[in-house]
């Protein structure tokens, strides 16, 4: 059973239908002795992907494939990581994308997949005078 | 954000799964924002506030 009701897949695929551009999700998870969020992780992203041609999973050891961990700073599992066309947009997900998540998630895959901001010009102008490392932490919960 | 400048990394983290990141940055209450570890927004802040507070100069 999926965890998208069908009418959530359907209104959800509405949305999606204007991604124009390759996104993947890598998805970092620990086969043996992993989080129990890993499995999860997975079906939420299996059941985004099908709904699009443009959306791919791509499933990544967290033991074992160390040369992307470090490529893209991935510290913890299930980790998720977007990127455009083969690009690190910078977007990361730690945890299964459920609850709370599961809109930032599907926000994040649309920014990668149409190149969309809607960001105020005040903010853009502010984002490109940062010229230092920014990491940003968001805490949130599954309800 | 982080779309939007190459210096900008950002991490949604699921708290109750991570428990230890959690604890270190005092996770009391969600959404709770950390800027390189320094910077603390708790609560949803309006657009031009939350970029102000998380892109304060110095950090």
């Amino acid at each position: 059973m999926g965890l998208l009701s069908d009418s959530d897949t359907q209104v959800l695929k509405q949305h999606l239908s204007v991604i124009d551009t390759p996104v993947s999700l890598l998805l970092f998870t620990q086969t043996f002795g992993g989080s129990e969020g890993g499995p999860i992780a997975k079906q939420v992203l299996d059941e985004v992907a099908s709904l699009n041609d443009h959306i791919s999973v791509v499933e990544k050891n967290f033991v074992l494939d160390t040369d992307d961990r470090a490529k893209y700073a991935v510290e913890r599992e299930p980790a998720i990581v977007v990127l455009r066309n083969g690009e690190d947009t910078r977007m990361r997900f730690l945890g299964a994308p459920t609850g709370y998540e599961f809109v930032p998630l599907i926000e994040s895959i649309l920014l990668a997949g149409t190149g969309k901001v809607e960001l105020e010009p005040s903010t853009v102008k502010m984002l490109d005078a940062v010229t230092t490392p920014t990491e940003i932490k968001v805490f949130s919960t599954p309800t | 954000m982080a779309f939007s400048s190459p210096h900008i990394t950002a991490t949604a983290v699921e708290a109750t799964s991570f428990m230890d990141l959690s604890r270190k940055y005092h996770v009391t209450g969600v959404p709770k924002t950390i800027v390189n570890d320094s910077i603390e927004i708790l609560g949803a802040l309006p657009e031009e506030q939350f970029v102000e507070t998380a892109l304060q100069p110095g950090n």
